[in-house]
């Protein structure tokens, strides 16, 4: 007790009015007003425990700190008097690991894990559950799929970039991995991990799916790849003229799953590619996604609250329908901005859009070159398409997951239109040519304190224009054009919410008064 | 009277005081275990031999009392003899309370102290009473 001292922050300094401080010498002691520290006790709750009080003498001149270690005795009957428990008054120290008691540990707090040993896993899996075929095998989120040697394995790199083969693909987890591998032209057809039977061979358990080849594409050494169509044949690595072909660059997982965690479909996707002598190690890409059976695949930018990083979704509503169409997944109709090209003249980047990603704020823009030939309902009209693009939407979903047919869940775009100039130079009827598009997207937190979900309460979208004076014959002039969206959190502080107190609900059975009613 | 009466009355008293504060005991001891668990972390390895412990004292307190009590008024020796050999088991019993439970509170000490004292007393005025009997 004597040495715990909760006021000594600094180290080899003296705190401030911290009377328990080492570092601090008489004088130090003198400067001091009172202790912030009057006294360090153990656990209060024990019978009799020492207690160091520390004080100041202000009266002696200069001040001094008077140190006292006494017994302090708790006067309540309920005290602690003795404890044979060791974990009761104060935390212990966790095992520390040794070679001796690594394997228990392991067992006791490892779980399923990135591990090298694949034999041991297999042993586990057959000792606790026969695999059976006529049982369903239900997955939950982050477990690793199951084969029927081991696990559905997605090489990725560890540590370094070059690939390991047994990271074990989880469930439900979207995963997208490069690695390196390193190949020769001589023994191409030896590396399995090069062929395309490594990845097909085993059978995904839960009634043993196996997995089909969806599509072959060859890349070509250019680059170009071509998709190969018809049949599903295997293309095993052959040495053709010094160079050998089907080697595997990329593989895409795609499963289906019913809604009660069982695969039902695996599906793989190759490209294939073409290695020379020269080449000392290749780049694999592979990449797992799942979809669950039977539903359309919207994708959904959140759920409920939009995600950090998720397109906006967005609709129209279409004429005669009273619901907004959601044509998010059509990338004609999303939210999206002007993308900032290498080229910085606007009339050439036609088309080049970017989506608003939630949470980014972004601002690109292009410079316009005038001529004086430019007419100016014509130009402002193409850049008003070039700001908004093709198709603007009309609505925004307030949530990431809102549907189509819920109206009150999605917010209407306002649009504002300013003028540069400001607003005396509206009387004067001259071109007005829109130049810089300003999105501002408010979003506020909803629902509990501790998982906010991100709800989108209003989009403003500004058009900012400017007066376009005609230029003498032969003279041109760049202005630069600009469109930006901004993201701003409106949040209004938490407010605690109580449950509803719960009512009394009395009420006379229907036949209470039988024999009258 | 007192030649022709063996049976000791103080051990008679004692036993009726004893089994008053037994009941006491027992409640007041249950409740703290309660209050204990409540108030400190009692992971139920630990909780379980205390319980265990004082349910087997609580059973083993009634054939004691009524066995010493029916050997004094007897004036026999064999059930005053067994009903000596019980207190033992119940002074052991009361000496986990004191020494071996997993939180030992003041009111333990108190409790478990009179308890003793009584247990002590009653085994001295047990013997005298034997060698009065035998005798």
């Amino acid at each position: 007790v004597t040495r715990l001292c909760v006021c000594d922050l600094l180290v080899a300094q003296c705190d401030i009015n911290c009377c328990c401080d080492p570092d601090c010498s008489a004088d130090e002691f003198s400067l001091f007003t009172t202790c912030s520290v009057p006294i360090v006790t153990g656990d209060s709750r024990l019978c009799s425990q020492k207690a160091a009080v520390y004080s100041l003498d202000v009266e002696a001149n200069p001040p001094e700190m008077i140190f006292k270690l006494i017994d302090q005795v708790n006067p309540s009957v309920f005290c602690i008097h003795a404890t044979n428990y060791k974990q009761a008054l104060s935390f212990i120290s966790p095992e520390m690991p040794t070679s001796e008691n690594f394997d228990r540990l392991l067992k006791q707090f490892g779980s399923a894990a990135f591990s090298a040993e694949l034999d041991s896993w297999d042993m586990n899996t057959d000792a606790q559950n026969p695999p059976d075929a006529n049982e369903t095998y239900r997955y939950e989120y982050g477990v690793p799929i199951q084969t029927v040697d081991a696990f559905l394995r997605l090489p990725s790199p560890v540590l370094s970039s070059w690939c390991s083969d047994a990271n074990p693909a989880g469930f439900l987890v979207n995963q997208v991995t490069k690695c390196t591998r390193s190949v020769s032209v001589e023994n191409c057809g030896d590396i399995q991990a090069l062929s395309m039977l490594f990845y097909i061979n085993s059978s995904i358990l839960a009634v043993s799916v196996n997995i089909t080849v969806q599509s072959i594409a060859v890349q070509s050494p250019n680059g170009t790849r071509t998709l190969l169509n018809g049949d599903d044949v295997l293309r095993l690595p052959e040495i053709v003229e010094e160079l050998c072909i089907n080697i595997v660059l990329g593989v895409s997982y795609h499963i289906t799953y019913t809604d009660a965690g069982e695969i039902i479909e695996a599906a793989a996707a190759f490209v294939l590619g073409v290695i020379n002598k020269e080449a000392l190690s290749i780049q694999q890409s592979f990449e797992i996604s799942f979809a669950q059976a039977n539903t359309e695949l919207v994708p959904l930018s959140g759920n409920p609250g939009y995600v950090i990083g998720l397109p906006i979704r967005a609709g129209y509503r279409p004429q005669g329908y009273p619901f907004p169409v959601d044509r998010s997944s059509n990338k004609l109709s999303q939210l999206t901005l002007l993308q900032s090209t290498s080229s910085q003249e606007c009339l050439a980047v036609q088309g080049a859009r970017t989506p608003i990603l939630f949470g980014y704020n972004m601002v690109s823009g292009c410079t316009l070159r005038i001529t004086a030939a430019m007419k100016c309902k014509p130009l402002a009209q193409t850049l008003l398409d070039l700001l908004k693009g093709q198709s603007f939407p009309e609505y925004v979903a307030s949530f990431g997951n809102s549907h189509a047919q819920d109206v009150l869940d999605w917010v209407p775009i306002t649009h504002l239109y300013l003028s540069e100039q400001g607003i005396y130079n509206t009387f004067q009827s001259s071109c007005q040519i829109p130049v810089s598009l300003e999105i501002e997207v408010k979003w506020t937190k909803y629902g509990s304190l501790v998982n906010p979900q991100a709800r989108i309460v209003n989009v403003t979208a500004t058009i900012t224009t400017t007066t376009l004076k005609q230029l003498p014959s032969g003279r041109e002039r760049t202005i630069p054009v600009m469109s930006s969206v901004v993201f701003t959190d409106v949040s209004s502080p938490a407010v605690p919410g109580y449950k509803a107190w719960p009512t009394i609900n009395l009420k006379l059975p229907f036949d209470f008064f039988f024999p009258f009613v | 009277n007192n030649s022709s009466q063996l049976s000791s009355l103080l051990l008679q008293m004692l036993f009726y005081v004893n089994g008053v504060y037994y009941i006491f005991y027992f409640l007041a001891t249950l409740t703290m275990i309660v209050y204990k668990s409540q108030v400190f972390s009692y992971p139920d390895d630990f909780l379980a031999p205390d319980l265990l412990v004082l349910f087997i004292m609580a059973i083993l307190e009634v054939p004691r009392l009524y066995l010493g009590s029916k050997g004094n008024l007897t004036e026999e020796e064999a059930p005053l003899g067994l009903s000596l050999v019980l207190t033992l088991g119940s002074v052991v019993l009361a000496v986990y309370f004191l020494v071996w439970q997993t939180y030992v509170l003041r009111a333990d000490i108190i409790l478990n102290a009179l308890l003793l004292s009584t247990y002590g007393l009653e085994s001295g005025l047990k013997v005298m009473a034997i060698a009065a009997f035998v005798s």
